[in-house]
């Protein structure tokens, strides 16, 4: 029997088969994109899809309306990537507002939330803070996906996951000493890959 | 403990002032950010058919709708021709069918073939999995193979371990569900102590 040979692809993914092209830039990404280039569009999507989903969550504060906004954000990368323009920016900053334009939108249409008067002046941040650090985060979440996987794997466990560096070279079956060496080597390449932020 | 304490733990003593300063911003970026989300298992797969195809404009979206629905009835009636008039045994799905994965970015290295062989008359569709490259987990940990249904994983048919990345393994595996065409498999990482479909860890390449 034949038939599920013929059944259409669940994923994206060049019908021709050829390679992905995982040393583009994303401005290059971008340009191939509008061409309607599937290989292109999952490259991008591996690179951004963990900082849409976070930026998505940290404004809905729902994982499954963070789910269909990151849903609605690549949507529209692949239907307006046309539309950017290396010259008025980096691809990043490009990629950021479109996606941060899917889950406003998608905030909007959730309708209108119960405003409870509170007592006291708010501490919480106000707006110019939140979407700067939005701003971070969706840079530093990016930036972790262009490290070794050696390396972010400890950088993750050795900030978030709340293990002590020896912890983390006991559950890796690394030497203490190579755990923070790849540290230090991971916190380098983001400085690296992150300058803008430290100016 | 303190934010001092914290950097030195982390990165150590060494270095001259200007980098350990240049370290320790980043120190403070990624504290600031916190830790990067976990993908629901929907989008670790990747991206779907419908952000390629795009959604028309709004406006356009109802008249498109019609003539799309228009489009599928006709279509149907002359898929279900061809469908009954090429099938052998009546049966749905096809067996001897085998699919490649590939390692998603949470395990870029590894790859897998899955073959589904014939279903028996109870409705059971035996499959062989060969893995290779799939790190050993923690104890209590397992990787899970997942159909996967409407772009979602749906239901489990099997779960293994594995000795490391540079071992592979072949194991058996069950569908005892009612196979459709468009139906496919990835393969999940399972902590200890959770349910559901863990991060996907392996994803068809087509």
């Amino acid at each position: 029997m034949e038939l599920a040979l013929s059944s259409p692809p669940l994923h994206a993914v060049p019908e021709s088969g050829e390679a992905a092209p995982t040393e583009a830039t994303d401005a290059e990404l971008l340009a191939l994109v509008a061409e309607r280039d599937r290989a292109a569009f999952e490259v991008l999507y591996d690179r951004y899809v963990r900082s849409v989903f976070g930026l998505a969550l940290r404004r809905l504060g729902d994982r499954g309306r963070a789910e269909d906004a990151v849903q609605e954000a690549f949507t529209a990368i692949w239907r307006s990537a046309a539309s950017y323009r290396p010259e008025r920016g980096a691809a990043g900053a490009w990629l950021y507002t479109v996606a941060r334009n899917a889950v406003v939108d998608r905030f909007r249409t959730a309708g209108p939330v119960a405003a409870e008067v509170p007592d006291l002046a708010s501490t919480e941040p106000g707006p110019a803070e939140q979407a700067e650090a939005a701003w971070t985060a969706w840079r530093v979440h990016r930036a972790l996906e262009e490290l070794p996987r050696r390396e972010r794997d400890v950088v993750e466990l050795a900030y978030w996951s709340g293990l002590s560096q020896s912890e983390v070279a006991a559950y890796l079956g690394l030497p203490l000493g190579t755990v923070k060496t790849r540290t230090r080597s991971g916190l380098a390449r983001l400085a690296d890959l992150l300058e803008g932020e430290l100016q | 403990m303190t934010r001092e304490r914290d950097f030195d733990e982390l990165v150590g003593r060494e270095g001259d002032d200007a980098e350990r300063e240049r370290l320790r911003r980043i120190h403070d970026l990624l504290v600031t950010a916190g830790p990067p989300p976990e993908l629901p298992p929907e989008l670790e797969a990747g991206p779907n058919l419908a952000m390629t195809l795009g959604r028309p404009p709004r406006q356009g979206r109802r008249r498109l709708a019609l003539l799309a629905a228009a489009a599928i009835s006709v279509g149907m009636v002359f898929l279900g021709g061809y469908i009954v008039g090429n099938r052998s045994d009546g049966s749905g799905p096809p067996a001897g069918r085998t699919i490649q994965l590939q390692g998603t970015s949470a395990a870029s290295g590894a790859f897998a073939s899955l073959l589904v062989e014939h279903g028996d008359t109870a409705g059971n569709w035996p499959m062989r999995l060969n893995v290779s490259g799939l790190s050993a987990l923690p104890e209590g940990s397992y990787y899970a193979v997942y159909l996967v249904r409407n772009g979602k994983p749906w239901k489990p048919c099997g779960w293994f371990v594995v000795a490391g990345v540079h071992s592979g393994t072949t194991v058996t595996l069950n569908a005892p569900y009612e196979l459709q065409s468009g139906d496919t498999w990835v393969v999940t990482k399972q902590q200890a102590g959770t349910s559901g479909p863990g991060e996907t860890v392996l994803r068809p390449t087509t």
